[in-house]
C-alpha cells in the first residue's frame, strides 16, 4: 500500500484518496470546516491548508508576503511556501506533508480562524451548537487570540425559517456549503444555494420552495457551527449535559446506526445523531428516523393494566395466570412483534415451545409505509429480518384475525402494541379473543384489546439486538432508566413463565445472546458499527 | 522602442470597418482559409507556438503551449470546446472591447483557426454583460461569416464544422476568472472551480476546453497570415518568448489616454510621454499600475534587480522600471505583473491612500465569497483603509494591515486573492508615510484626491 509522511508519521492510503481522508482513517485530524467524508470537497474554508514538500529536484512554489519593522516603518518582502488544501490534494506515495509541525500552516489556520470569527456574533451562550462547535474547538486549538477587528461586525439575517424543521442564522454561518452539498448530493434535492457575494453571502432556499422533505435535519447535523439549528432541538438542552449511547434507529428496517443523546439527570432522551457505518447508513439518517427518538417517551405503557385499569405487576401476572387457567396450553396463540429485539422475541418463542408446548405462531408489526432509494425502507419495523430467522413459521397477522373469527384462536400472548392494519379495525377483530395478555412498551390495538397488559422497556431503556433488512444483526445500547414499572420484555416473559408454573431457562441478557448466536443465527456476524 | 502596427486596429474608426467587406478587403479570412484547407491540426499548434503569443488576459501564459494541452483525440462521445474570455472587467483595462466593437471579424477568424488547432467544433465567446454594442457586433460578424460559408458545417469547403456562440454574463468581475467564467457559461453561480482538473481536462460542461482571452484569439489570424515566427520577431522580447504585437493602453493622469497597437518592446516611459502625451499638468509621476488594478503599483524610482548574470533578464539589471520593455517577464522581475498591459498613471497630487481605498472597495464588492481569506480579508482591508482615511484608525491598526493581506496571499481558491493582496501590499510598502499622515491626523479625507489637473 502506498503511503506518505504527515508530520513524520507514515500514513497509508488508497490511490485517489485525499490527504485529509487518508489522515482521518489513520486517526489524525487535519482541522477542517467544509470537508465532510461523505460529501464532495469544495476546499472553501481553507482551514485544512498543509505544506507539501516539493518532490526531489522540484523547486518549491513560493509567494511573497510582507513583514514590518514597526520601529522604522519599513516593510520587507519575505517568501513563504504556497500551502495546499489537504481535502483537495490527493495523497502521493512518498510525499512529505507538514501539518501541525509547520509554522506556516499554524499561521494560516490562525488567520482563517480570525477571519471566520471576524463578523461572527460570538453569541455562544444562546447558541444550540455551543459545546459541539468547531469554531469553539478550533479557537482553542489553533487561535487563542482575540480578534483584532474592534468595529461593529457585518449584520445579516437571523432566525430565518428555512422550513418546518430548520432555522438559519446567517451571522453564524461560515459558508462551508455543507448543507447545500448535502441537499444536492445525498438528498438529491438541490433546494439550498448561496446568494449575494463577498462577506454578504448567505445560504438561501430556492424561491418558491422551503427546506422540506425527508432529509432536512441532516443539514443541521452537517453544519459545523450554529448557523443551522433544528426546530426540534432549539433551546432544549445544553449538549454538555447530554450523554450518548450507541443506538440503532427503530424507524424502519434499514437500522441506521445512531447516537441516542439523553440527559441522565432527568432520564430523558433529546435527540438522535447519525453514527457512521459504511455498511448501513454511511453518515446519514432521515428526518422521520431522527425524530423517532420521541418514541422513547411518547405513547408508552408505563404501568401494568388489568381490563384497562392500572395495577401492580404482581396482580397483573396473577391475573394473567387466571386467564389461562384450564386453557389447553398448546392452543394459546403466540404473537411475535417485528419492532422488538431478537432477545425479546427469542424469549417469547422459548416460552411458547418449551413451557407451553404451542407452535401457533403469528407475527405483528407496524404498518408498512413508503420507502426511497436513499435510506428509508418501506417496512417500518426494526427487526423483521430477525423475526423471520427466529420464527420462520410465524403466520401473518391477517391469519391471526381470520383464526380469531373462525374461533380457532381464543387465547393469545402478544408482544408489542402496534398492528399492521387499520388500528380501529384490528382492535375490533382482536376483541373477539376470550383473553389476550400483552407485553408491550407502546400502546396499540394489541394493548387496547388485552385483558392484561404488562409494561416493557423501549429500545432506549434496554440493550437489544435488531436485524436490519440487509440481515445485519446490530446491537442497540441502553440509554435511560426504565420508565414506570417497565422491564425488558424478555424479563417479563420469564416472570410470566414462572407464574404459569414453569421455571424459565434464561435469567440474563447474555444467556439469551449466547443462545441466539449459537443456535438461531450461527452465520450472522455482529456488524455493530464502529465509533466515529 | 515604439514600433507601431495596425494589424488589429486598421479598421478602427472607419465607416463600417467592422463589416465582412471591410475585413476581407484588407486580406481577412485568408489565414483561416489556408489553415483549414492546407494544414493539419498538429501543424497548426506547432505553428502557433512559434508566434510566442503570451496570453493577453493577464497571466501571460504562452498560447501555443496551452493549445497543445488539449487531448489529441476527443474522448469518446465528448465534444471539445474553445471558450473565449471577453469578460473584460479589470479596472483600468479597455482593450478587448475595442476589438469586439471595431474589428469583430478578427475574433471570428481567430476562433476558426483556434477551433481547428485544438480540435474543437464549437467556440463560446463570453462577453461582459454591459458591452451591448460588442455583443451585437460579434453576432453580426458571426452571421455574416455563416452566410459566406466560413462557419457552419463546411467552412471553406472543409468538412470540419465550426460554430460560434456569444454568451453574455451576469456582470461580475469574478466571471473573468476562467473557471468562474465556465461555471457562469453553464448557468451556474460564477464561482471559481478547484484546479485540477484544468479546463483542458474538464472545462465547459465538463468537456476539454481551451480558454483564451479575446485579444489572444483576435491576433491569431495576423500571426498565421504573417507567418508565426515572423510575427513573433516584431517583438523586442522575442528571445524571451514574448512575441509579436499587442494592444497597449494608457490611462489615468495622462494627457491623451488611449488604446494603441504596438510591437512588444515599448517602455512605460514611452507609453506615458510619447503615446500618452505626458502626465496631466506636466506633473511628476507618483506611481504606475502596469496592467490593471491587480498588478502591484511601481514607483518611478524603482529599478530592475536581476543580478544573476546567467539570466536572460540580466541585461535589464539596474535599469529604471519605466525604461524596460513592457513584457511578461520584465514586469515579473520588476516585482509586479504585466497583467493586461493597460498602464494606469497616478500623478503627484494623487492620494495613494484614497487610491488604495478605491481598489479595496472594488475587491470587497467583487469577491465571490466562496473561500474564507478572500471573503473576509478583502472586506477587512477595505474597512481599515476607510478608517485610516476617516482618521478613525490607530498606528497599531496600520501596523497590522499588511498582515490581513498576508493571510489572503496564496491561501485562496483562485488568483483573486493574490489580485487583492498584492496591490494592497505594494501600496502599503511604497506609500507607508502617506498612511501614517492620516493616522496621525496630519491629513484628513478632505485632502485626499484621485483627480489632478
Amino acid at each position: 500500500m502506498p503511503s506518505f509522511k504527515l508530520d513524520g508519521k507514515t500514513i497509508p492510503f488508497e490511490p485517489g484518496e485525499s490527504i485529509i481522508g487518508a489522515a482521518r482513517k489513520a486517526g489524525v485530524e487535519i482541522p477542517h470546516y467544509c470537508w465532510h467524508p461523505g460529501l464532495s470537497a469544495p476546499a472553501n474554508c481553507r482551514m485544512c491548508l498543509v505544506e507539501i514538500k516539493p518532490a526531489a529536484g522540484q523547486r518549491p512554489i513560493q509567494l511573497d508576503v510582507l513583514s514590518l519593522d514597526p520601529k522604522t516603518g519599513e516593510y520587507k518582502y519575505q517568501p513563504k511556501p504556497k500551502l495546499q488544501p489537504a481535502c483537495q490534494y490527493p495523497a502521493v506515495d512518498g510525499q512529505e506533508v507538514l501539518s501541525d509541525s509547520s509554522t506556516h500552516v499554524g499561521d494560516a489556520r490562525k488567520a482563517v480562524q480570525e477571519l471566520l470569527l471576524l463578523n461572527h456574533p460570538v453569541d455562544c451562550p444562546i447558541c444550540d451548537q455551543s459545546g459541539e462547535c468547531k469554531l469553539q474547538d478550533y479557537w482553542l486549538e489553533h487561535q487563542k487570540t482575540q480578534k483584532r477587528m474592534r468595529d461593529e461586525p457585518i449584520h445579516k439575517p437571523k432566525a430565518v425559517v428555512f422550513g418546518p424543521t430548520i432555522v438559519y442564522d446567517a451571522e453564524r454561518c461560515v459558508m462551508c456549503t455543507r448543507c447545500i452539498r448535502f441537499m444536492e448530493e445525498v438528498a438529491k434535492d438541490p433546494v439550498l444555494d448561496m446568494r449575494e457575494r463577498g462577506n454578504l453571502n448567505e445560504i438561501s432556499v430556492a424561491p418558491g420552495r422551503q427546506l422540506d422533505g425527508n432529509y432536512t435535519l441532516m443539514t443541521e447535523h452537517v453544519c459545523p457551527v450554529g448557523a443551522l439549528t433544528a426546530t426540534d432541538f432549539r433551546f432544549k438542552a445544553r449538549v454538555w449535559f447530554l450523554r450518548s449511547v450507541k443506538s440503532v434507529c427503530q424507524g424502519c428496517a434499514t437500522g441506521c446506526n445512531a447516537w441516542l443523546d439523553y440527559d441522565p439527570r432527568t432520564s430523558s432522551v433529546y435527540r438522535y445523531r447519525p453514527r457512521e457505518n459504511a455498511e448501513v447508513n454511511k453518515f446519514w439518517m432521515c428526518d422521520p428516523g431522527m425524530l423517532s427518538y420521541k418514541r422513547a417517551h411518547e405513547g408508552r405503557v408505563a404501568e401494568p393494566r388489568i381490563a384497562g385499569k392500572t395495577t401492580t405487576v404482581q396482580r397483573a401476572l396473577e391475573s394473567a395466570k387466571k386467564h389461562f387457567d384450564g386453557v389447553p396450553r398448546e392452543s394459546i396463540a403466540i404473537v411475535f412483534h417485528a419492532r422488538y429485539s431478537n432477545e425479546d422475541n427469542w424469549a417469547l418463542k422459548e416460552l411458547a415451545i418449551t413451557l407451553l408446548g404451542t407452535r401457533m405462531f403469528y407475527r405483528s408489526g407496524g404498518a408498512p409505509g413508503t420507502g426511497d432509494d436513499i435510506l428509508i425502507h418501506a417496512d417500518k419495523n426494526s427487526n423483521t429480518a430477525g423475526l423471520n430467522q427466529l420464527a420462520p413459521s410465524a403466520r401473518p397477522f391477517a391469519d391471526l384475525l381470520a383464526d380469531i373469527k373462525k374461533g380457532a384462536v381464543t387465547h393469545a400472548i402478544a408482544l408489542g402494541g402496534a398492528t399492521p392494519g387499520d388500528p380501529e379495525a384490528d382492535l375490533a377483530e382482536l376483541r373477539g379473543l376470550k383473553s389476550l395478555v400483552t407485553i408491550s412498551a407502546h400502546d396499540g390495538p394489541l394493548t387496547k384489546a388485552a385483558a392484561v397488559v404488562l409494561p416493557a422497556t423501549s429500545w432506549a431503556e434496554a440493550g437489544g439486538t435488531y436485524t436490519n433488512a440487509k440481515g445485519l444483526r446490530q446491537i442497540s445500547e441502553k440509554a435511560i432508566e426504565p420508565i414506570g414499572s417497565s422491564q425488558p420484555a424478555w424479563k417479563v416473559l420469564a416472570e410470566l413463565g414462572r407464574v404459569l408454573g414453569v421455571e424459565p431457562s434464561w435469567s440474563k441478557l447474555k444467556d439469551i445472546r449466547a443462545r441466539l448466536l449459537a443456535v438461531e443465527m450461527p452465520s450472522q456476524p455482529d456488524v455493530s458499527a464502529q465509533a466515529e | 522602442m515604439i514600433k507601431t502596427c495596425n494589424h488589429l486596429t486598421k479598421h478602427y474608426g472607419k465607416p463600417n470597418g467592422w463589416s465582412l467587406d471591410a475585413y476581407e478587403r484588407e486580406g481577412g479570412y485568408k489565414a483561416a482559409r489556408r489553415v483549414l484547407t492546407e494544414m493539419t491540426r498538429e501543424q497548426v499548434t506547432d505553428e502557433a507556438k512559434k508566434a510566442n503569443i503570451r496570453g493577453r488576459g493577464g497571466a501571460g501564459f504562452p498560447m501555443g503551449v496551452k493549445w497543445s494541452f488539449m487531448p489529441k483525440q476527443a474522448p469518446a462521445g465528448k465534444p471539445m470546446y474553445l471558450a473565449v474570455n471577453a469578460d473584460e472587467s479589470e479596472p483600468g483595462t479597455h482593450k478587448d472591447r475595442t476589438i469586439m466593437e471595431e474589428n469583430p471579424h478578427s475574433v471570428v477568424e481567430g476562433c476558426i483557426i483556434a477551433c481547428y488547432g485544438i480540435g474543437a467544433n464549437k467556440a463560446w465567446i463570453y462577453v461582459r454583460d454591459e458591452l451591448h454594442l460588442a455583443r451585437e457586433r460579434l453576432w453580426a460578424a458571426i452571421k455574416e461569416a455563416k452566410q459566406k460559408g466560413y462557419l457552419g458545417a463546411n467552412p471553406f469547403g472543409k468538412a470540419y464544422p465550426i460554430d460560434i456562440v456569444v454568451h453574455t454574463g451576469g456582470g461580475t468581475y469574478i466571471c473573468g476568472e476562467e473557471t468562474a467564467m465556465l461555471n457562469s457559461l453553464e448557468g451556474k453561480r460564477g464561482e471559481p472551480r478547484l484546479k485540477p482538473p484544468f479546463p483542458a481536462q474538464a472545462g465547459a460542461f465538463g468537456m476539454p476546453t481551451t480558454v483564451n482571452n479575446l485579444e489572444t484569439i483576435a491576433i491569431v489570424p495576423t500571426a498565421f497570415e504573417m507567418g508565426c515566427d515572423k510575427f513573433s520577431q516584431q517583438s523586442a522580447l522575442h528571445d524571451l518568448k514574448d512575441g509579436g504585437c499587442r494592444l497597449y493602453g494608457v490611462n489615468g493622469h495622462v494627457k491623451k489616454p488611449q488604446v494603441i497597437e504596438l510591437a512588444v518592446g515599448v517602455t512605460m516611459r514611452e507609453l506615458i510621454y510619447d503615446i500618452g502625451g505626458g502626465v496631466t499638468g506636466d506633473r511628476e509621476i507618483l506611481g504606475v499600475i502596469p496592467g490593471g488594478s491587480s498588478t502591484p503599483v511601481l514607483l518611478p524610482t524603482e529599478t530592475i534587480h536581476a543580478p544573476d548574470e546567467k539570466s536572460p533578464l540580466h541585461r535589464f539589471h539596474g535599469v529604471n522600471v519605466l525604461d524596460v520593455p513592457l513584457g511578461v517577464d520584465t514586469m515579473r522581475i520588476a516585482g509586479t505583473m504585466l497583467g493586461t498591459c493597460c498602464v494606469t498613471v497616478m500623478a503627484v497630487g494623487t492620494c495613494p491612500v484614497l487610491a488604495m481605498e478605491n481598489l479595496m472597495q472594488f475587491y470587497r464588492h467583487e469577491s465571490c465569497g466562496q473561500c474564507t481569506p478572500c471573503r473576509e480579508g478583502s472586506a477587512w482591508l477595505k474597512r481599515v483603509v476607510t478608517k485610516i482615511l476617516d482618521g478613525e484608525s490607530s498606528m497599531e491598526e496600520l501596523n497590522e494591515l499588511h498582515d490581513i493581506a498576508n493571510s489572503i496571499m496564496g491561501n485562496t481558491i483562485c488568483a483573486f486573492g493574490e489580485g487583492t493582496a498584492m496591490p494592497a501590499m505594494a501600496f502599503l510598502k511604497k506609500y507607508r508615510k502617506d498612511f501614517e499622515k492620516y493616522v496621525r491626523g496630519e491629513k484628513t479625507r478632505k485632502d485626499a484626491r484621485l483627480t489632478v489637473t
